[in-house]
């Protein structure tokens, strides 16, 4: 009964003869209807982005095909031998052509030179092998 | 004075017994629950207890609207946030189109779909009409002058011209004329021009295949463009390519009136290439035009005597002397006048040593093996326009001898290119495809043993190094093949001046039976130059394509018994005769 009893006295308690749980229980009411529209503008907006940036993805999609065609229009193959030709290339004669293989045949490694060990010259004068602006002001 | 009903007013039944005739037991039970309820106020009144009755009624009533806004708030829950991911607004795929991009097995683009725009324009708001006409006709001088002033001189907004390209509509936008609007339209394209023109075929302005692989790829194109997909096709552009350009080259060198081209993987059915000359021309002569090829078909002579046992390659015939059918006498083109092997009535190409193997094996060998080779049938591949060949009409000697050097049925390329496969890959006949990667579950069938196949590839080779073939010879590219020259049919007569060049040959024509193998066919319709024969008319231009593809293809060139990688003979064969038949 005890339990009863509290929630009854919750109900009782006013204000200028207004139940607090209904003052409060429009107030959570309104605190909800507040952030669904919040949240509803936000998502109308953010759609409109989206959909503007669909919009740019489909156009640039198009211009992305249109390019694409124009490319394989410019390498077809008998357009790209029309030009070799006419820039007077052709097929490689077969004897012109090697594997990879047979590179060492067709040019050796040649034998590793002796290794000669010179000894590190000291330069005379810094200023011979670096003239300095200094220098060059002098030789005026 | 209560405000309640007398309970005996009302007709009750007892619990358990509900009227009405509905017997759904879920039914009942709602029956009896509610029963009882009302049943518990009458014994609370009858406790003396009458407001318990009221307080029941509005707790029962409270219940049931919290349970059903309980369900509505668990739904919404439910659809905000467990609704499946692109269940809401995007409907499809974002890059889907109505029909795919075709591309080739590399990825490359063949066919594709580019907004067009349809030109409007309304009279109304033009301010010169003079002017507008004569700017519009600057920029774009296509579009049809009786077509535009009809619509300038007409009273509402009309299309004056459809499929303008993105430039032009640039070009009229350009011109800031009032009354002149764009709507899109979806147009197919094929960038590559007369390049492939007849494997892929056209559509209609409504995406619908009409020809090629168009049509018979056409719900599968359409299937891959809703998933934004690309539609791969066997064919290799660079194969197709080479194919054609060297197609033109050789029909120039001829002065032919056709040609055709094909390029097949012998061991997937695969066509890396297929090119019909001239391209302006609707027919694709690889599907649809008809041929009696001549000599190539010794090859399926031989092997079906190869294959039945009738002969090996050390079986003599008498080719010293014309072979008399009744009154029909057969001879060679080129008479060597005495007693050859099979091998050598090969390489001779010997009507009379054909023509007698054929009439040895019978009708119904022969008719066995050339249904087994698929010369009977149209050959099987997507393309709608494969047509079937013209086959002889009776099988007695006289067209037994014809067929076994390749007259009297005419077939289509695409059938010959198919039957060389099947010859030279182990005796397996594969359907061929456009499909890259091959048909999934494609019915293959024996058709010869792989020892003839074997057998036949080496004859093949030999042909090419010391017969008729070696014009075709590609440096280190071992290939192998056989020339066919005949006389087309005209006014009822097989006329010398009509003739068809034909060379198929495969290659490598060494290594297993399972090793990559690629053939190629060239046909050569009506060459005008002389001489007219396939040795002379096909061969080089076969010799040319295996050099540049090889690269393409990943085949090396190496060395064979017969020739050194560098195409050098090794001196203990040579050329029986350079001719060319």
């Amino acid at each position: 009964m005890s339990a009863t009893g509290a929630l009854k006295r919750i109900f009782d308690w006013k204000v200028r003869g207004v139940r607090w749980v209904e003052i409060i229980g429009l107030m959570l009411v309104a605190a909800m209807i507040f952030s669904v529209y919040l949240a509803k503008a936000a998502a109308a907006s953010e759609s409109a982005r989206i959909a503007s940036l669909e919009r740019q993805i489909t156009q640039n999609g198009q211009r992305v095909r249109l390019l694409r065609a124009e490319v394989a229009r410019l390498e077809q193959p008998g357009r790209l031998e029309a030009l070799s030709r006419g820039a007077g290339l052709g097929p490689i004669d077969v004897h012109r052509q090697a594997t990879e293989a047979s590179l060492p045949e067709l040019a050796p490694i040649p034998d590793p030179e002796p290794v000669v060990i010179v000894a590190p010259t000291i330069p005379s004068a810094p200023a011979d092998t670096n003239p300095s602006p200094d220098a060059g002001e002098v030789a005026q | 004075m209560s405000v309640h009903d007398d309970p005996h007013a009302w007709n009750r039944p007892a619990p358990g017994r509900p009227g009405g005739g509905v017997s759904m037991p879920s039914w009942r039970w709602l029956t009896e629950i509610m029963w009882r309820i009302e049943h518990s106020f009458g014994r609370a009144r009858a406790d003396a207890r009458p407001e318990e009755d009221t307080r029941v009624r509005i707790f029962v009533i409270l219940c049931l609207f919290s349970a059903v806004f309980v369900c509505l708030a668990l739904g919404a829950v439910n659809a905000a946030l467990l609704a499946p991911r692109g269940g809401v607004g995007l409907i499809g795929h974002p890059n889907a189109v109505s029909r795919a991009d075709v591309v080739d097995r590399n990825g490359a683009l063949l066919a594709t779909n580019i907004v067009h725009y349809g030109l409007y324009i309304d009279p109304a708001e033009v301010w010169d009409r003079r002017a507008a006409a004569a700017q519009i006709r600057r920029v774009l001088p296509r579009v049809p002058a009786s077509r535009l002033n009809r619509v300038l001189s007409g009273d509402r907004r009309l299309i004056v011209m459809p499929g303008l390209t993105p430039g032009e509509k640039a070009a009229v936008h350009g011109l800031a004329l009032g009354g002149v609007s764009f709507e899109p339209e979806d147009r197919r394209v094929y960038p590559l021009g007369a390049s492939a023109t007849h494997v892929l075929g056209v559509t209609d302005t409504g995406g619908q295949g009409l020809t090629g692989a168009e049509l018979a790829f056409n719900r599968e194109i359409r299937d891959a463009g809703a998933r934004g997909e690309n539609f791969p096709l066997s064919i290799d552009l660079r194969v197709q390519g080479v194919l054609e350009n060297e197609l033109a080259r050789a029909v120039e060198e001829s002065q032919a009136k056709g040609a055709v081209g094909i390029i097949a993987d012998v061991q997937t059915g695969e066509i890396l290439g297929m090119a019909s000359w001239p391209t302006t021309d609707r027919l694709n002569r690889a599907t649809s035009a008809h041929y009696e090829m001549g000599s190539v078909f010794k090859t399926f002579t031989v092997a079906a005597g190869l294959d039945t046992g009738r002969a090996d390659m050390n079986t003599r015939f008498d080719a010293s002397e014309a072979f008399m059918i009744g009154n029909r006498r057969i001879t060679d083109f080129h008479a060597t006048n005495q007693v050859l092997t099979l091998e050598e009535v090969y390489l001779h190409s010997s009507n009379i040593g054909t023509s007698r193997l054929a009439v040895e094996m019978g009708p119904a060998t022969m008719r066995d093996y050339f249904t087994r080779f698929g010369l009977l049938d149209a050959a099987p591949i997507e393309l709608h326009e494969s047509a079937r060949p013209r086959r002889p009409g009776k099988w007695d000697d006289s067209t037994l001898a014809s067929l076994s050097f390749g007259y009297g049925i005419m077939i289509t390329p695409l059938q010959m290119s198919a039957a060389m496969g099947a010859l030279t890959n182990g005796g397996r006949f594969i359907p061929l495809t456009l499909r890259k990667g091959g048909l999934p579950n494609a019915e293959v069938r024996q058709v010869v043993s792989p020892g003839t196949s074997l057998t036949l590839l080496d004859l093949l080779r030999r042909n090419v190094v010391r017969g008729s073939g070696g014009r075709a010879d590609a440096p280190g590219l071992r290939v192998g093949g056989k020339t066919g020259s005949a006389n087309k049919l005209v006014n009822g007569r097989y006329d010398p001046t009509h003739a068809v060049g034909t060379f198929a040959a495969v290659f490598p024509a060494d290594g297993p039976l399972n090793a990559r193998r690629y053939s190629i066919l060239i046909l050569i319709d009506e060459p005008g130059s002389y001489p007219r024969t396939g040795g002379f008319v096909a061969a080089p231009a076969v010799g040319r394509i295996a050099d540049r593809i090889a690269p393409f293809l990943g085949i090396e060139r190496r060395a064979d018994q017969y020739r050194t990688a560098l195409g050098e003979k090794i001196p203990a064969f040579e050329d029986v005769e350079g001719d060319g038949r």
